[in-house]
């Protein structure tokens, strides 16, 4: 190893503003990359969230009448009854519930503020949804503490709220039926309102004076986690309620043997159709509803992607540009250092340590970038993760050795040139 | 003079073809990054209405619960009771209460096949109001909307899935079970944002809606919200009536208010109704009505997204590289050019001449390399409607308009500029002689 860096630096000095470029770059491209990885990493995060429910063998269907002479209450409960044996019976469906909740589906959400009795006071935002007997099988959820509704709880709980629905109400403006209903809860939702458990028996009043007791525990709803594009949190209560009516009166939440979910979704309103009653049959797959939910995320995180390979393309042909650039402009001095008894490995190594000085140079100052870059980015959007020093490191060893392959094939002609050239021209 | 540097600029291109093939493919690809970003920003951002954005108004009442204040500060919506009070009011030039809503449709001469279709009961004002265009006939007018005559408005889809396109006007449609009569066909409207409702806020950028109505319909035909809907009160009665007599939120009401008196005016009136409606026991929160232009209430509700922000950040770093590259390009590629440059200096040219002369080339090239980015981002585009067609419902959210056109050609000048003015200037300044002794 005869070569010194001293020289070699010394000429790069000299060329300032050739190098110079190549460094600011390689810096940028270093700036870029680390914090567009986070930027996918942090999508990437959110699309990996489990629901905690079965998605993959999950679909969710609704029937619309496509007229408007049913209005029978009775006759729809009867129907919506009829539709749910028929859905049961199904080959590859394991489990149904008739409900409005759909996983990942941010339209749905019905939220009210609740107040825990003999608890610490708050308010509190919780999801509220109907069921019938299907939810722990369908959800695949499970009791902790309570019981289950019964049939005839959540045919009575029916009969009752749709009867309050219909009274005539007091002068002041409330319903003259008061009524406190039975409620199956999160556990998360349990211990945020109610603190240790027992919980089976408290109760909670919602801001419009209804109150709910609970008779069950369940042990997940959605994963909980906090973010201010989704709604979606653990906080669930689950109220004994046949939902169907004159606009819906189909709505169930399937889930299928593993891997049919497809199947039974494109074999759903077939099942469901009624000669007596035209309808429009919607049934989606929830792995449809989850991708559609995290749709924009996925975009960023593709076209992301796809800028960042274009970019270290984009910058390995400036370093093999520049390396080109430099034999060809020595084509003389590499000549007469051949004549003088260098070996082609020499002349390769000289410019492979060229390159290595410039991409390092380039690689420091792409740390001060990258950092400087993540601060705007992270102003810009909220929640967005600092910068990770992996992926700082990762890029810049990326770099180098992305710099250093495309020095190898114009270092190569370089050393390819014949000491004669040396004697050319002089 | 300049006539004289293009015929150079056109025999160097002639010479070395490969070297502006490969600058132009640089340039290209950072205007189509750059280019593609920014429109997607630019989508978010731009004034879907720009005619009219300056004069329309959208409506707020805070008649929500005195108790517990609503989670925005007041309700993004109004009830059917402020909606069909406030709606009278003289003030306005135009107004429309609306609500987005789905009704069953059929030929009234085929009711073999009917579709739920997305439907928004509103004025005859609404079309005018945002200048909402017209293939075939027109909007009803106000004499419809007080007398409730049964007329419809068709969008083009809807026209052609009925119709097969053809003039429909006077035609007959079934709407859950009554007969209406066919005013006016759309012609083709998609609003980037749809900003005359933003209040499902995912469906900001779904298209317009397949049929529309007089407002006053709702009642006798009992339609209810397909979008949000909140309430904080128990109905005063039971049913569809007790809805439209509660304190429930689910219409949106926008005013055309013609200038700066005209709003002041109307918030005064919306002020006083308040007050009186006080006096019957309701509004008994904070005073807050508001009336908020069409652009400010837009960013308030929906704003562009951040990661648009981060996106069109990096497409522009990016942007930014692609030129430094070239500028290595250039350097390589005018010094080999030197022995004739000094030629050109013995011959007299100045160092002026030879540098325009440089630029000029640069340039060119770059504005050729920015068209051929601009028809990379196109194609980038259609490919990422397509992808993303379920996500925002429609396929042709994200489209080149004239102003992302200029964007991008500017773009391929600055990227010209950034590539080429350094070299042209290290190689104009190259003493005559030293290259004439080469030869």
């Amino acid at each position: 190893m005869d070569i010194d860096v001293g020289p070699i630096f010394r000429a790069m000095l000299r060329h300032k503003v050739k190098f110079g470029l190549i460094i600011v770059e390689i810096a940028l491209t270093v700036a870029i990359m680390a914090n567009s990885a986070s930027m996918i990493l942090q999508a990437r995060r959110d699309l990996r969230i489990p629901s905690g429910f079965d998605d993959e063998n999950l679909v969710s269907v609704v029937g619309r009448p496509l007229d408007r002479s049913l209005t029978d209450q009775t006759r729809i409960n009867e129907m919506l009854r009829e539709d749910r044996e028929k859905v049961r019976a199904m080959p590859g469906v394991r489990a149904v519930v008739n409900t409005y909740m759909v996983p990942w589906s941010s339209y749905s959400m019905s939220t009210n503020l609740v107040q825990a009795e003999g608890g610490s006071g708050e308010f509190l935002r919780v999801q509220m949804y109907s069921t019938d007997e299907g939810l722990l099988d369908a959800l695949q959820v499970s009791l902790i503490e309570g019981r289950m509704f019964t049939t005839e709880e959540i045919d009575e709980s029916t009969r009752r709220l749709y009867a309050a629905e219909m009274s005539e109400r007091k002068p002041d403006g409330t319903l003259k039926i008061t009524f406190d209903t039975d409620v199956i809860v999160s556990e998360a939702f349990a211990r945020r309102a109610f603190g240790e458990p027992p919980w089976v028996g408290r109760t909670f009043v919602e801001s419009d004076g209804s109150r709910s007791r609970v008779t069950g525990v369940i042990d997940h709803f959605y994963k909980p986690y906090i973010d201010k594009h989704s709604p979606v949190s653990g906080y669930v209560s689950f109220h004994p309620y046949r939902s169907a009516n004159p606009h819906v009166t189909a709505r169930f939440l399937v889930r299928t043997e593993p891997g049919r979910a497809a199947e039974v979704a494109d074999a759903l309103p077939a099942r469901l159709f009624r000669p007596d009653l035209p309808r429009e049959i919607k049934a989606k797959t929830i792995s449809y509803i989850h991708t559609m939910y995290f749709g924009p995320q996925r975009l960023v995180a593709g076209s992301m992607a796809v800028v960042n390979v274009l970019l270290v393309l984009v910058t390995a042909l400036g370093v093999a540009g520049l390396t080109s650039f430099s034999v060809t402009e020595r084509t003389r001095q590499i000549g007469t250092r051949r004549a003088l008894g260098a070996t082609a490995g020499v002349i390769v190594r000289y410019f492979l340590i060229e390159t290595s000085l410039v991409t390092s140079t380039g690689l420091a100052l792409g740390a001060v970038f990258a950092v400087a870059l993540n601060l705007a980015v992270t102003s810009m959007i909220e929640g967005q993760a600092k910068l990770d020093f992996a992926f700082l490191v990762f890029s810049m060893v990326l770099l180098w050795f992305v710099g250093l392959v495309s020095a190898i094939s114009p270092a190569m002609r370089g050393a390819r040139i014949s000491p004669a050239v040396a004697t050319r021209n002089i | 003079m300049f006539g004289y540097h293009l015929k150079m600029v056109a025999h160097s291109l002639r010479r070395s073809p490969g070297y502006a093939l490969l600058v132009m493919a640089g340039v290209a690809l950072g205007v189509a990054v750059a280019t593609m970003f920014s429109t997607v920003r630019h989508t978010y951002a731009k004034d879907p209405v720009p005619s009219k954005s300056s004069v329309l108004y959208y409506v707020r009442l805070n008649a929500w619960d005195p108790v517990l204040p609503h989670e925005n500060g007041i309700p993004p919506m109004v009830t059917y009771m402020d909606a069909t009070a406030i709606t009278k009011s003289s003030i306005p030039v135009r107004q429309s209460p609306m609500f987005s809503s789905e009704l069953i449709v059929s030929r009234d001469d085929d009711r073999s096949h009917p579709k739920r279709e997305s439907a928004r009961p509103c004025f005859g004002d609404f079309f005018a109001m945002f200048n909402v265009p017209f293939k075939y006939g027109a909007a009803w007018d106000r004499k419809a909307d007080e007398g409730l005559e049964p007329v419809a408005v068709l969008n083009e889809g809807l026209n052609e899935r009925l119709f097969g396109g053809a003039d429909s006007v006077g035609k007959r449609l079934l709407i859950d079970g009554r007969t209406f009569r066919i005013v006016g066909v759309l012609d083709r409207w998609s609003p980037t944002i749809r900003a005359y409702d933003l209040t499902v806020v995912d469906k900001a950028t779904a298209p317009p809606e397949s049929i529309y109505i007089p407002f006053h319909f709702l009642r006798p035909m009992q339609l209810r919200s397909a979008g949000s809907f909140q309430g904080w009160k128990v109905e005063p009665a039971p049913g569809y009536e007790g809805v439209l007599a509660s304190e429930d939120t689910w219409l949106q009401v926008w005013v055309e208010l013609p200038n700066v008196e005209a709003v002041d005016s109307y918030k005064r009136f919306l002020d006083e109704y308040a007050m009186g409606q006080r006096k019957v026991g309701r509004f008994l929160a904070r005073m807050d009505n508001r009336v908020t232009p069409l652009l400010d209430w837009m960013m308030e509700r929906q704003g562009i997204p951040p990661e648009t922000d981060a996106m069109t950040l990096v497409a522009v770093l990016f942007f930014v590289v692609c030129s430094m590259n070239l500028m290595g390009v250039l350097m390589a590629k005018f010094l080999a050019r030197a022995p004739q440059i000094g030629v050109q200096r013995a011959l007299g040219a100045s160092k002026r001449d030879i540098f325009l002369q440089l630029v000029l080339e640069c340039e060119i090239i770059a504005v050729a390399g920015g068209i051929a980015g601009v028809l990379l981002a196109a194609l980038a585009l259609i490919g990422v409607n397509h992808y993303a067609e379920d996500i925002f419902y429609r396929d042709d959210l994200f489209h080149i308009d004239w102003s992302m056109l200029w964007f991008a050609i500017v773009s391929s000048l600055v990227a010209g500029l950034i590539a080429g003015v350094y070299p042209a200037y290290r190689i104009c300044r190259v003493p005559p002689s030293v290259y004439l002794r080469l030869q």
